[in-house]
């Protein structure tokens, strides 16, 4: 069993485990992991694309912030399609994202061409259906996102600029 | 798991190539900056962009462009970016970089098109 093939479980029919070192680089594992399992649930190419960069994006603030580069702590991302959802949670050891930049906080900095804060959760709001910061348990921090099957989002300019939840 | 980033620059007529491929990520930083600052060396008055179609570019490798683009806006350098599939020319739109560099569709667009641009 190759090495990446051990960090892929499937849990039932319609949900998948990756468990994943905390380590820059390993997210591609994720986005292929998702991207195959979108792709079988009938999922669109340009649907597919936004699904890997939100959980690669996810999947480094995991490393980076959650597990702080910590190799040992693991990052567990798990998948479900059921319905027309796809869910993905994304669960580091972390106590959360204290403060998610907003939306305007973080196209002001880059219309001054400042190195933005907070574009990863940017992104993450941009190309979701749904997403859900901060969800905190005794062993760790998740962040959940949802992507449907069929694109029912807001034109980015009247999505709702805010940190937090977006629907 | 990470594909290293190599840049090679070439020049073609008054446009300085960035020839960019692998990864482009926070570990970047230092190709990303070499390849700027002999494009300098250079005196390179337009720069253009060029990734690979299966390119993956993530939030640490935009904030990198957007640095090299502040550095470019501050030397009045043109900045042009071809190679872009579709989704990272949505991702480059959403997140307001082609306000600072224009996206071609080709190599060839882009040549044309910056070289008739002062």
């Amino acid at each position: 069993m190759s090495a990446k093939e051990q960090m892929v479980r499937k849990l039932n029919s319609h949900t998948v485990e990756v468990s994943l070192p905390s380590k820059l680089g390993y997210e591609r594992i994720a986005m292929d992991c998702s991207a195959s399992f979108a792709k079988m649930a009938g999922f669109a190419q340009d649907r597919i694309e936004d699904l890997k960069t939100a959980v690669a994006e996810a999947c480094l603030n995991a490393i980076e912030h959650g597990n702080k580069g910590h190799p040992n702590p693991r990052v567990l991302v798990t998948m479900n399609f059921k319905d027309d959802r796809f869910s993905v949670s994304v669960k580091d050891n972390g106590k959360g994202i204290p403060r998610i930049p907003k939306d305007t906080t973080v196209m002001r900095r880059i219309e001054n061409l400042k190195p933005p804060k907070g574009l990863g959760t940017y992104l993450i709001k941009q190309l979701v259906d749904e997403v859900e910061f901060n969800k905190l348990t005794a062993d760790g921090h998740t962040v959940k996102m949802v992507i449907k099957l069929t694109d029912k989002r807001l034109s980015p300019g009247k999505r709702q600029a805010s940190g937090g939840t977006t629907n | 798991m990470e594909q290293p980033t190599e840049i090679a620059l070439e020049t073609i007529g008054d446009i300085t190539l960035f020839d960019i491929r692998g990864d482009v990520t926070a570990l970047s930083e230092p190709f990303l900056n070499d390849a700027y600052t002999k494009a300098i060396d250079l005196n390179a008055g337009k720069i253009l962009f060029r990734f690979t179609k299966d390119v993956y570019i993530n939030s640490g490798g935009i904030a990198l462009l957007i640095q090299i683009l502040a550095e470019t806006k501050k030397n009045k350098q043109q900045a042009g970016i071809t190679g872009l599939s579709s989704h990272f020319k949505k991702i480059f739109n959403m997140v307001g970089i082609t306000k600072f560099a224009k996206i071609y569709d080709t190599v060839e667009a882009a040549l044309e098109q910056m070289a008739g641009g002062d």
